[in-house]
């Protein structure tokens, strides 16, 4: 696999790319998963990919590429080479961090590198990542021009950003409060000051990373711009080819952290990370992040939802979760199980409103599709609407951002 | 206006399309030919308009969608009937929910 074969694209290097058919191959690459059972494989294809991003950017290969088993454990070897380990065993976390901390330690000894600050170098992002992005950057915007360039993102990075951001934003953030949580509410003025310095340390790793497939939205407009990697833009086919076999990593000048892939990924239709059986995001290490709907959620609150009962959900006091409680429970068995009544009724649904305790009223439009079910049954769902909506009308209409006067279509399948 | 499923298509006068809509880039269609209108990422069920035309989107998650029929065309999805649509422009508008202090695109 050398640098010049190594096609992040499917389309021929000839023929124009379709932009269209490269963001659907950058956007199954963001969410890709590796079960345990390809680790060696997917590791060995990472660790060449890393040395040959290395080289497209004039470097000696690192030493030694060593495999870690979560976004988590990655950075918590790059606080040990970086220095920034002490401040996090100082802060509150300390206890938690102590354990990722030795998992990572030993990864590193076990790879031939010392675990401790400056072992594998300086970082060598810039050389590795930075400096070629803005290069093919600069390249493709000068090939197409400002309105080009913007056209072309909107077609392809442009989409994958959104979700792919919301979801590196949500681990940045559970990683930072595994090892740097905030200081209790009480605590003193010393503990306050070793948390924010435990805060600064890890935020200082995190930037040293480079994201791997979660990189797809740029790997997909410079993809796009080509036609591929070829010429101009050879310098980041490393990059890219990392981005198919590994999650975040960091680039040292003798070594290269590199993070596996999830083993688990959960979403809904909206890309939102979602999952009531189980985690929604794993790793091989365990690391895992609950989500429901986005929304995260405690692991033992999910295992909680299987006996939920009316009185449970009205006696949750967190908003948030009592919306999970509802969402899990239907809508539907909770309108008929709590006696909700019907405030309105037209030809387009009926409008339902479940009063709440210190809380905005739930309402929803109950709407039927209109094409039946290939049983011949319709298929009713229930959207919620502003808790000010009066009519089943004006639900509906809302949801479609139209005045309740205008909703008015003439054919609806 | 016609409605399939999450999605509503509201036909608009050619003279009250917004100028910046010009500016928009044209949206490709997909392996089959078709405009497509909303995608579900997960089934890969999609509304999709079958006809010559273009399909402009405005950036943005809750984005508008401008569609331009130069000679009719039909609305299609594995799940819903076909609807027929006269030529002429249209603003294509996905549906959403409400939720406390958000809003959020159906996920159909």
């Amino acid at each position: 696999m050398t640098q010049q074969t190594e096609r992040p694209g499917r389309a021929p290097a000839t023929a124009p790319a379709d932009p269209a058919r490269v963001a659907a191959y950058w956007r199954r690459a963001a969410v890709a998963t590796a079960p345990a059972a390809d680790a060696p494989r997917e590791r060995a294809a990472a660790e060449q990919a890393v040395r040959a991003a290395y080289r497209a950017a004039g470097l000696a290969e690192p030493t030694a590429v060593v495999r870690l088993d979560s976004p988590l454990q990655a950075l918590a070897a790059a606080l040990i080479l970086g220095g920034g380990a002490q401040a996090v065993l100082a802060g509150p976390g300390a206890a938690q961090a102590a354990a990722v901390l030795a998992a990572a330690g030993r990864r590193l000894a076990d790879a031939g590198v010392a675990a401790e600050p400056g072992a594998a170098g300086p970082s060598v992002r810039e050389p590795v990542r930075t400096a070629p992005w803005e290069r093919s950057r600069r390249l493709v915007r000068e090939r197409l021009g400002g309105a080009g360039w913007a056209g072309l993102w909107a077609l392809t990075g442009g989409e994958l950003w959104p979700q792919t951001q919301a979801l590196t934003g949500r681990i940045e953030g559970v990683l930072t409060d595994r090892l740097a949580p905030e200081a209790e509410a009480e605590a003193d003025g010393t503990v306050r000051v070793r948390a924010t310095a435990a805060v600064r340390a890890v935020r200082s790793a995190l930037l040293d990373a480079v994201l791997g497939q979660h990189d797809a939205p740029w790997l997909a407009v410079f993809d796009a711009a080509g036609p591929g990697f070829e010429g101009d833009l050879a310098g980041l086919a490393g990059l890219a080819a990392v981005a198919r076999h590994a999650g975040w990593w960091w680039p040292y000048e003798r070594v290269a952290l590199v993070a596996a892939r999830p083993t688990t990924l959960h979403r809904d239709e909206a890309g939102r990370l979602d999952r009531a059986d189980g985690p929604a995001l794993a790793y091989p290490d365990g690391f895992a992040l609950h989500a429901w709907r986005g929304m995260p959620v405690p692991e033992d609150f999910l295992a909680g939802l299987d006996g939920l009962t009316t009185e449970r959900i009205r006696e949750e006091e967190n908003a948030e979760l009592r919306r999970v409680m509802l969402e899990h429970y239907g809508y539907d068995r909770y309108l008929a199980d709590s006696g909700a009544e019907p405030l309105h009724r037209d030809e387009t649904g009926v409008l339902w409103r479940i009063q709440l305790p210190d809380d905005e009223p739930v309402v929803m439009v109950e709407v039927v599709n209109s094409t039946a079910e290939p049983d011949g049954t319709f298929r009713t769902y229930w959207l919620r609407v502003p808790p000010a909506t009066r009519t089943a009308r004006a639900g509906v209409a809302w949801t479609f951002g139209v005045p309740e006067q205008d909703y008015l279509p003439e054919r609806e399948t | 206006m016609y409605r399939q499923g999450d999605v509503l298509i509201v036909p608009v006068e050619e003279a009250a399309v917004p100028q910046r809509v010009a500016g928009l880039p044209g949206q490709p269609r997909d392996a089959r030919g078709r405009l497509v209108l909303a995608l579900g990422e997960v089934t890969g069920h999609a509304h999709a308009v079958v006809g010559p035309g273009e399909l402009r989107r405005e950036p943005g998650p809750f984005a508008t969608a401008w569609l331009h029929l130069t000679e009719g065309g039909r609305v299609v999805h594995e799940e819903h009937a076909v609807i027929p649509l006269p030529k002429g422009w249209y603003r294509v508008v996905r549906q959403r929910e409400y939720l406390p202090g958000a809003v959020r695109v159906v996920a159909d």
